[in-house]
C-alpha cells in the first residue's frame, strides 16, 4: 500500500481493459490537467487482463513518465476488483476514479477537487449531457439511478458515472468485494461522508467497445439490497435475529396452548396431530434463528475489524 | 569456496507405508533431472511410514546428498505431506511424484519444458489407463463431472505427476483434500495451466470399490468445490435460490389450503398444511444461514482479495 506515511496529495486510479487505442490519449490528457495543478500526484493503471496491445503501451508510457504505476492483473477481474487493487495501492489524500475509454473528461477533475474542498467526503460525477443511445442505455440507467436513490437514501443523479472523487480516510475503510464499487457513495454515508455531485462532460466513445455496463440492473438491485441489509444489520446480528424470531416464538406458543387446551377436554374427538406438530415446528424455527443469531454474533464479534472500521464515523478535528 | 548453485527443481514425494520403490524412484527421475541441467533435490515426506520404510529412506539420504526427509510421527494424508513438502522446498519449480512408479520418468522433460515455455502449472493425464475398468470409470466420473461444474478441461485430478511454479503455491493454500483441485484454483486466479498425456506405467492401491466414506468425502469436496467456485463472494445467492424455492413451494401450498377452507373445508387435520408450512419454514432458515453466510464474507472482507497481480512497474 505505499510506503507508510508517504502520502502523497492525489491519486488518480483508471481501471483498463482492452483499451489500446485509448491509453496513451487518455494519459496525456491527464498528464497535462495534473501538471497545471501544483499538488504532488500519481496515476495508476490497472490492466484487467486485457488480451490486445493494452499492456504494452502502458509500459512505453511507465518508461517516459515518472508520475505513472501500472498493476497488471493476471486476468480479467472486473471493475471493482480492478478499482480495489487501484485503491489499495493508491498513495494520495484524495484519490479520484476515471473511465479508461476517454469517456469522462481529465479536464473536469480540478473542479471535482475544488468540490471536495468545499468540505464533501465523496463527490459524484454527474454526466448531464450523457452522449449515449436513449433506450438502451440512458432510460434503465435512469430508472436504475431513482431505484438505487431511494434504497439507499443516497439521492445522487448518476450512480454510473465512474468519474468520481474520494477522501482517502473513507475509501481505506472500505473493503471491496462483488459489485460494490457502484454503491461506494451510499456506503461511505453511513459513516457521516458528505456526497456532493459535480456536473461533467461526457464524450461518447471513439475507439473500441463499451466493456463495463450496467446491464444486469436486477441482480445489482439484490446486491445493493445485500450490501445496504449487511452494513444496517451485520454489527449486531444477534439482535436482529432475536427479533426475526418473535412471531414465530409467539405463534409456536400460542399454538401450543391450544393444543394443551383441546387434548385437555373430556371428549377429544378428532383431535389431530397436526396442529401441535405445527406448534412444534414454529418453536424449533424461533430457537434455530435464536442460535443463527448467536452464530453471527460469534463471528462478528470476534475480531471483526472490517465491521467496526465500515461504520467509524467521519472524524474531523478542530 | 565453491559456488552454490540455488536448488531450481524440488521434489516433492509422500511415502506411506503400504507402497514404494523408493530407490528405483529416485534413481530413474533423478537420471532425467540431471540432463536438464539444473540443480534439484528430493523431498520424501515420511508420513508415519514403518521402520523398514524409514530405513530404506536413511539408507537414499546416506547415499546422496540432495535428499531431504520430512518425518511425521504418525499418518497425517497425502494433502498435508504434501503441503510440508511445499514448504521446505527451495526450488524455484516444485514436482510432484508418486511413490511408486506411477508414471513414466522420461515424460518429465514434456512437462518441465511446458513451464519454461511460460505454463505456471502442468499436470499429468494418465492415458491410456491401465487399471481396472471400475476404477477407471469411476476416476472418469469424478474428472467429468469437475469438468462440468468449473467449464475447465481437466481430465485426471488424480494424477499425482505435477510441476508447479513456487508462486502458485505460495498464492493458494491448500486446505484438507482440495490439492486435488489446485490446477481448477490456480486457474481461476489467472495462473496458465496445462494438462500433457503421459503414460500410464502402474497403478498400485485399492481397487474396485473404496469404502463408503470416501464416496462422501468426494462428493461433498466437489460440493464444496462448486460452491466455492460459483458462489464465495455471494452465499445469499446460493442459499438464497435455495431457501426462496422452498418458501415458494410452501407458499403454493399454502394458498391453496388457505382457499380450500375459505370454501368451507376443515384443514386442520390434513397432513399437507405442515407439509406447507414445514417447506416454508424450511426456506426461511436456509435463507437466514445465507445471511449468514454473507455476514461472514463481509466481516472479512479485508482478507478476501478479488484481484491477483501478476506485476507492478512504480
Amino acid at each position: 500500500m505505499g510506503s507508510p506515511g508517504e502520502t502523497i496529495d492525489l491519486s488518480i486510479i483508471v481501471p483498463v481493459f482492452n483499451e489500446q487505442e485509448n491509453v496513451r490519449p487518455l494519459f496525456k490528457k491527464l498528464d497535462a490537467v495534473l501538471q497545471n495543478l501544483n499538488r504532488t500526484y500519481e496515476v495508476i493503471f490497472i490492466d484487467d487482463g486485457s488480451r490486445d496491445e493494452t499492456f504494452r503501451r502502458l509500459e512505453e508510457l511507465h518508461a517516459r513518465h515518472a508520475h505513472l504505476k501500472i498493476i497488471k492483473l493476471r486476468r480479467n477481474f472486473g471493475q471493482t476488483p480492478a478499482m480495489a487493487a487501484g485503491f489499495d495501492a493508491a498513495r494520495g489524500e484524495v484519490i479520484v476514479t476515471l473511465d479508461g475509454d476517454l469517456q469522462n473528461d481529465p479536464a473536469d477533475i480540478p473542479r471535482l477537487l475544488e468540490r471536495i474542498e468545499q468540505g464533501y467526503e465523496v463527490v459524484s460525477g454527474w454526466r448531464i449531457h450523457r452522449r449515449d443511445a436513449f433506450i438502451t442505455r440512458i432510460l434503465p440507467s435512469r430508472m436504475a439511478n431513482w431505484l438505487i436513490g431511494r434504497i439507499t437514501g443516497v439521492r445522487i443523479h448518476d450512480y454510473g458515472c465512474t468519474l468520481k472523487a474520494y477522501r482517502r480516510s473513507v475509501i481505506k475503510n472500505l473493503h471491496l468485494y462483488a459489485e460494490m464499487h457502484r454503491f461506494v457513495p451510499a456506503m461511505t454515508t453511513i459513516t457521516g461522508a458528505r456526497v456532493g455531485e459535480l456536473a461533467v462532460n461526457h464524450h461518447p466513445r471513439i475507439h473500441g467497445r463499451s466493456k463495463y455496463g450496467i446491464s444486469r440492473i436486477g441482480k445489482v438491485i439484490l446486491d445493493l439490497l445485500t450490501v445496504k441489509l449487511l452494513i444496517r444489520f451485520s454489527p449486531n446480528p444477534g439482535h436482529w435475529f432475536g427479533i426475526f424470531s418473535l412471531p414465530f416464538w409467539i405463534i409456536g406458543t400460542f399454538i401450543g396452548l391450544w393444543s394443551v387446551r383441546m387434548a385437555l377436554r373430556p371428549h377429544p374427538e378428532g383431535f389431530s396431530i397436526i396442529l401441535p406438530a405445527l406448534g412444534a415446528v414454529m418453536l424449533f424455527t424461533a430457537f434455530f434463528l435464536i442460535l443463527l443469531g448467536l452464530l453471527g454474533e460469534l463471528v462478528v464479534k470476534t475480531g471483526s475489524y472490517h465491521i467496526a472500521q465500515i461504520n467509524r464515523p467521519v472524524m474531523k478535528e478542530n | 569456496m565453491r559456488e552454490a548453485r540455488s536448488v531450481y527443481l524440488s521434489v516433492v514425494i509422500p511415502v506411506s507405508s503400504e507402497i514404494g520403490d523408493l530407490p528405483e524412484i529416485y534413481r530413474r527421475f533423478s537420471e532425467q533431472l540431471e540432463r536438464f541441467g539444473r540443480r534439484y533435490e528430493f523431498i520424501f515426506v515420511a508420513d508415519g511410514v514403518d521402520l523398514q520404510t524409514f530405513e530404506v529412506l536413511e539408507e537414499l539420504q546416506r547415499r546422496h546428498d540432495d535428499v531431504k526427509i520430512i518425518k511425521f510421527n504418525r499418518v497425517f494424508g497425502e494433502a498435508i505431506s504434501l503441503s510440508a513438502g511445499f514448504e521446505i522446498a527451495r526450488g524455484e519449480i516444485i514436482i510432484t511424484l508418486a511413490s511408486f512408479m506411477q508414471t513414466h520418468p522420461e515424460d518429465l522433460p514434456a512437462l518441465l519444458q511446458e513451464i519454461e515455455a511460460g505454463a505456471d502449472m502442468v499436470i499429468g493425464w494418465r492415458h491410456p489407463r491401465i487399471d481396472p475398468v471400475l476404477n477407471r470409470w469411476q476416476s472418469g466420473v469424478f474428472n467429468w463431472i469437475t469438468r462440468r461444474l468449473t467449464k475447465f478441461p481437466l481430465h485426471d485430478l488424480n494424477c499425482s505427476l505435477r510441476v508447479i511454479r513456487r508462486q502458485v503455491v505460495s498464492a493458494i493454500p491448500i486446505y484438507g483434500d482440495q490439492f486435488r483441485f489446485l490446477p481448477i484454483l490456480a486457474h481461476r486466479q489467472g495462473f496458465r495451466v496445462k494438462e500433457l498425456p503421459v503414460r500410464h506405467v502402474e497403478e498400485r492401491g485399492t481397487t474396485g470399490l473404496y469404502g463408503l466414506g470416501s464416496y462422501v468425502r468426494r462428493l461433498m469436496d466437489i460440493l464444496t468445490l462448486f460452491f466455492l467456485v460459483k458462489f464465495t463472494k455471494k452465499p445469499l445467492r446460493f442459499f438464497g435460490l435455495i431457501g426462496s424455492t422452498l418458501l415458494g413451494l410452501g407458499l403454493i401450498i399454502n394458498l391453496y389450503l388457505t382457499a380450500v377452507r375459505l370454501l368451507g373445508q376443515a384443514i386442520g387435520d390434513r397432513p399437507m398444511l405442515l407439509l406447507g408450512v414445514l417447506l416454508m419454514v424450511l426456506g426461511i432458515q436456509v435463507v437466514s444461514i445465507g445471511l449468514v453466510g454473507e455476514i461472514i464474507i463481509f466481516a472479512h472482507a479485508k482478507k478476501i482479495k478479488e484481484y491477483h497481480i501478476e506485476k507492478i512497474l512504480e
